[in-house]
């Protein structure tokens, strides 16, 4: 565990902002922290990254108590852009590297990986006023990573990123990862790290709500749907499945049904096959993490889940 | 040590390599030079300033026919007879004015008709013409000759002061002080606002952008503070460092026109300055130049520099605590107030203390670290007691400590902190806040 947090509240004169948060980071994993906006992922990373300090509680970093030696070890990527604007690209680089703790000369060279991988070589003696957002972000990017810190924390790092460039820093923090890193995501998109994180803690109101091992969680929340493609006649509601919903586009059916009972997945094929229809595709729906926060939000309040 | 040394690289090397500081840089002390230049130049030699005025004069009592004497600015003409209406004369000649003289019951009237308003200097300068003439009469009604006259007039007293020292006596001169003082004071009012509030604007921008929460987890507030106000310290100093240069070359060519000037025309000199009830004669500010060599000049310098740089480090920080405290400028307005108030007061009231150096006004204000650095610079070239100095820079080493210390705790919450302005209870509570 590289971080392990236990019982941390942090109020604000009329609000707290966590409430006996309790959870822990694997190393050389990713990390989701995941939850709306202002459920309280920006105060706890304030916490990690000692920009604020934690009313009670404790955090561990790699077993020790978080002070600040642990800083050079961590990288931050702030939610709101933290670049001087007048300041080229190069020299922005520089000095966040050496603030960081690198020499001059060790931070050029550390440099001129990063300018190759983003390819901004031409960027360089540009002010960061006259970069378009995704490119500032790519050099703030560059400024939280170019430490090579134990820990990376991204405060909602794809916003402002166009596809392409999303799917470069999925890249690189996967390479990140390769490299033994551990990273810490935030994010109120839930879909968007569904595919990266490895393991995920859902925040909602300053409070833990659940976390996980991100397949692991979505089989503990799996609702026995299924979704069917295929062409000819709707199919019809029986004992074997009920119909969730049910739509056509250009006379391509899809449908979502759930299993009533135990059911072998065979079974239902076979049912399916029986029936006057072109099968164009079959599998488990899995809910989305969106879905799930949802539920388990409900759950924690006492509420019956009911699907939508 | 080292993080304060690289944010104040940082703050200096951003902003001495922009263009518009070298712009600014080169421009501000020709721009100086000019302004000062065409003041003195116009004030020595009103002539440019005004066009010549001819005025004719329609004497009946024929006692100023030929008499009034001509000035730079106006010339008297005798070349019509009294006895034309001066509306008719005014009209038909195009000029000026016209200068009726009546004599009523044996004493002459006078009456300018012009087509505008004429001046207060154009007015008392025709006046102190008619008056020449007929104190000339009346002296000459008593028996004195037009020589003797001449001698009077040729009179001048000029006032040598001499300040009793230790040693013996010291040439004064209350004329080379005050502008000296009035130089240094002005100087460090102007470098600590200008400066203390760039101070203000960068921490903004730090905390506006949210670039403090990126290096703040490898930087504590204190440094990141001090650093930026020692960079743009820094940046000052440099500005300061090429001003004195260009100035100092600049100014000599200035000067040897402006004593060119006076020399050629002392007397339209004495007629204006007279008239502007003006604080020096010309006599005088010609001495102004010999005068600088009698300052002790190492201390007036080495003063500056600690007045100049402890003021700033004083109010720079102060700067540095309102910055951190708002989220945008709009909102530093409430918390400038203090700052700015107290410097404003010293220049203005630097006017009384020149007046009376060593009143105790004067030195309780050079104690206070607010006033002090303006103050003090006004009174040194006076001359003031050894012991008034080391107490005066005392308290301001004391003073700038405090603030450093005040402004520090305040940024620390200050510069974190977002949303609503702080009132001046929450700063308060800031001070005693554990981190």
């Amino acid at each position: 565990m590289i971080i392990e947090i236990e019982n941390l509240n942090k109020s604000y004169q009329n609000h707290q902002a966590l409430k006996n948060i309790s959870l822990s980071i694997e190393k050389g994993k990713i990390f989701g922290l995941l939850g709306p906006n202002g459920a309280g992922k920006t105060s706890l990373i304030r916490i990690l990254t000692r920009i604020t300090q934690a009313d009670s509680g404790v955090v561990r970093f790699n077993k020790e108590l978080l002070s600040e030696k642990h800083m050079y070890s961590m990288g931050y990527l702030p939610e709101e852009r933290g670049l001087y604007k007048k300041m080229t690209v190069k020299d922005q680089l520089l000095y966040f590297a050496e603030l960081k703790g690198l020499s001059n000369a060790i931070a050029k060279e550390k440099l001129k990986y990063w300018i190759d991988q983003f390819d901004i070589k031409t960027w360089l003696g540009k002010k960061v006023e006259e970069l378009s957002k995704g490119m500032q972000q790519k050099i703030q990017f560059i400024a939280t990573v170019v430490h090579e810190p134990d820990l990376i924390i991204l405060d909602e790092p794809f916003s402002g990123f166009d596809p392409v460039n999303a799917q470069m820093l999925v890249e690189q923090i996967l390479r990140l990862k390769e490299n033994g890193a551990t990273i810490l995501f935030s994010t109120h998109r839930m879909d968007s790290v569904e595919l990266l994180c490895d393991n995920i803690a859902l925040i909602n109101h300053s409070e833990k709500v659940l976390d996980g091992e991100v397949n692991e969680i979505r089989r503990r929340f799996r609702t026995n749907h299924f979704e069917v493609k295929y062409q000819g006649a709707p199919i019809l509601e029986e004992s074997l499945f009920k119909i969730i919903s049910h739509e056509e586009k250009q006379g391509i059916h899809k449908t979502i049904l759930q299993l009533e009972g135990p059911h072998k997945n065979n079974e239902i094929i076979q049912n399916l096959l029986s029936k006057n229809i072109q099968l164009i595709s079959f599998g488990e729906s899995l809910p989305s993490m969106e879905e799930i926060f949802i539920h388990a939000v409900q759950q924690k309040s006492g509420e019956s889940f009911n699907h939508a | 040590m080292h993080k304060i040394w690289l944010i104040s690289k940082r703050e200096y090397l951003t902003r001495v390599k922009k263009k518009s500081f070298l712009v600014m840089t080169l421009l501000s002390p020709l721009l100086i030079v000019l302004f000062y230049g065409i003041i003195f130049y116009f004030s020595f030699n009103k002539d440019l300033a005004e066009k010549k005025k001819e005025i004719i004069v329609l004497d009946q009592s024929q006692l100023f026919v030929n008499k009034l004497q001509d000035t730079k600015t106006i010339s008297f003409l005798y070349n019509h007879d009294a006895s034309h209406d001066p509306k008719a004369v005014l009209n038909e000649s195009g000029i000026y004015g016209v200068l009726s003289i009546q004599l009523q019951n044996g004493i002459p009237t006078f009456s300018l008709l012009a087509n505008e308003q004429p001046g207060l200097n154009t007015l008392s300068a025709i006046e102190s013409k008619l008056e020449k003439v007929l104190k000339d009469k009346k002296m000459q009604e008593k028996g004195i000759d037009e020589k003797i006259l001449q001698e009077i007039d040729a009179v001048k007293v000029n006032i040598n002061t001499l300040k009793n020292t230790s040693e013996g006596t010291e040439d004064g001169n209350s004329g080379v002080t005050t502008i000296i003082g009035f130089l240094g004071a002005f100087l460090i009012y102007f470098f600590i606002f200008l400066y203390g509030v760039q101070v203000m604007k960068g921490v903004i921008e730090e905390k506006a952008n949210r670039i403090v929460e990126v290096i703040i987890s490898s930087v504590k507030p204190f440094q990141l503070m001090m650093g930026k106000i020692t960079g743009i310290a820094l940046v000052g100093f440099t500005q300061f460092v090429i001003w004195v240069a260009l100035v100092t070359i600049l100014s000599g060519p200035v000067s040897t026109l402006v004593m060119n000037l006076v020399d050629a025309s002392p007397e339209t000199v004495t007629a204006t300055m007279a008239n502007n009830q003006g604080v020096q004669t010309p006599d005088k500010s010609l001495s102004l130049f010999k005068d600088l060599g009698s300052l002790n000049l190492p201390l007036l310098l080495g003063m500056f520099v600690f007045y100049f740089i402890s003021g700033y480090l004083f109010y720079g920080a102060l700067f540095a605590a309102v910055g951190s405290a708002v989220d945008n400028e709009t909102d530093t307005q409430q918390f400038m107030m203090p700052i700015t108030l107290p410097l404003v007061f010293s220049i203005a009231i630097s006017q009384s203390v020149i007046n009376d150096p060593n009143s105790s006004l004067s030195m309780w204000l050079s104690m206070i670290p607010f006033s002090s650095p303006v103050i003090m610079m006004v009174r040194l070239p006076f001359g003031i007691p050894t012991i008034e100095i080391i107490a005066s820079m005392a308290c301001m080493i004391v003073g700038f400590v405090a603030t450093v210390w005040f402004a520090g705790r305040i940024y620390r919450i200050g510069i974190l902190t977002y949303g609503k302005k702080p009132t001046y209870k929450e700063l308060f509570k800031w001070l005693f806040l554990k981190n």
